[in-house]
């Protein structure tokens, strides 16, 4: 089984990105990218290849909806978990219209993100 | 919450000084409600009763409740409803402003009648109240402008509740009659696009913006600087994603903006605008549903949002 995920966290906000850095290292998560809008996560997508991306929607340059679309479009198989405080009805549907992974609501808590790491491992295990 | 508004009541009818309430709410915090003075604000004792229950008491090894009932002023349901009652915030600072010698327990059950009074609240709306029900008490903020409350209350109500739930329990919220926000030193502003279109912004000072930067992001901030300006901007921003979840539930879809930060920011347009004096400073909360005709003016020069 996988252990180690790459994952790439994309947030305007400051403060957003360092919590859920530390609650990834707290989850053991080593490698841990970094991206201030839907244009640079889009770039590093490509770049990196992350197995997992934590994505938020609303932010300035391209929203999160958007970079979802660009990064399915190179890669289908790249999990991306919406992450907002505006978990709408339309938000939602239009995320996983777009192949969206899961969608977790903020404030982000430690337990939704460990149950959502171990999701990703399952898969990711049961596809090796 | 409802002693930061009561207390605010005692304030502004001139019954207690500024001085004597910062004092009062930071005592409050360590006090320990006593019997009698539940027992006259629920209005099952008179305060004469009282004082014969504390001169038995200092002559028997006996609880307050048990003379009372032996002396036939108190039931044993209304001795279990007081138990109850003893953990209601109001009371605490009632017990702190009679410790303190700043009001005696008549005064106090008075000016909580003439509160009571001049609200034209019913039992059950002051009940509500009392317990800490924040629908009610933004609906009592806002009961004189039946327009600003169709148009304004769900969000105050919601605001109140995160600020409660993430910031600062002591939270206390007054309607401003200002059109205008002069400058402050930082507007955090973000539109809630869609159906129901709104301007919402906090104009705080720099002090304000650290204390509520610093409880958000569980560190101590000591500067204005790019961490600290994106934590508040983050807490509106989450706030404003709970509205928006909320209006969701109730039907109506909208979205929302990048929130932005502008310095030295002054606001003309139809403006709702909430003072929310926290522990550390007030801030302003800048409401408006005429979102198109906004002016925000700074030293960048001035926008029309």
């Amino acid at each position: 089984m996988k252990q180690n995920l790459k994952v790439l966290i994309c947030d305007d906000s400051i403060l957003i990105r360092k919590k859920l850095r530390s609650v990834l290292e707290k989850c053991k998560i080593e490698e841990i990218i970094e991206a201030e809008n839907g244009v640079i996560a889009v770039e590093l997508a490509k770049e990196h290849n992350p197995d997992l991306i934590f994505m938020d929607i609303v932010m300035p340059d391209k929203d999160g909806i958007e970079a979802l679309k660009d990064i399915k479009a190179f890669n289908s198989e790249t999990k991306v978990v919406m992450a907002s405080s505006a978990g709408t009805s339309d938000h939602l549907k239009e995320a996983l219209a777009n192949g969206a992974f899961d969608f977790i609501q903020k404030p982000i808590s430690l337990e939704s993100v460990t149950l959502l790491i171990e999701k990703v491992l399952k898969e990711e295990s049961a596809n090796v | 919450m409802f002693s930061q508004y009561f207390g605010h009541y005692l304030l502004n009818r001139g019954l207690i000084t500024r001085e004597q309430l910062a004092d009062a709410l930071e005592y409050q915090k360590t006090v320990h409600v006593k019997f009698g003075v539940i027992a006259v604000d629920e209005g099952f004792m008179t305060t004469a009763q009282v004082e014969e229950v504390h001169e038995k008491q200092r002559q028997m090894d006996k609880r307050f409740g048990e003379i009372a009932v032996e002396l036939g002023y108190l039931t044993e349901s209304q001795v279990e409803a007081l138990i109850s009652h003893q953990k209601q915030s109001h009371l605490y600072l009632a017990q702190a402003l009679v410790d303190r010698e700043y009001m005696t327990i008549d005064e106090f059950g008075a000016a909580l009648n003439e509160y009571k009074k001049e609200n034209s609240l019913s039992d059950e709306q002051f009940e509500a109240i009392r317990n800490g029900n924040i629908d009610a008490l933004v609906q009592q903020l806002l009961v004189s402008d039946e327009e600003k409350a169709a148009k304004y209350g769900r969000y105050l109500s919601l605001f109140a509740k995160n600020m409660i739930r993430f910031i600062d329990d002591q939270v206390y919220l007054e309607v401003s009659e200002d059109n205008n926000i002069t400058p402050s030193n930082w507007l955090i502003k973000q539109d809630i696009i869609g159906a129901a279109p709104l301007f919402t912004g906090i104009s705080t000072d720099d002090q304000t913006l650290l204390y509520i930067a610093s409880i958000y992001a569980e560190e101590e901030l000591t500067q204005v600087d790019a961490f600290a300006k994106d934590a508040v901007s983050e807490f509106l921003n989450l706030h404003n994603g709970i509205y928006l979840v909320n209006m969701s539930n109730w039907g109506t879809e909208l979205n929302m903006n990048p929130q932005q930060i502008i310095e030295n920011a002054s606001i003309s347009g139809e403006l709702f605008t909430v003072n929310v004096v926290t522990a550390k400073g007030t801030f302003q909360l800048v409401l408006s549903d005429d979102t198109t005709n906004i002016k925000i003016e700074s030293a960048a020069g001035t926008q029309t949002v």
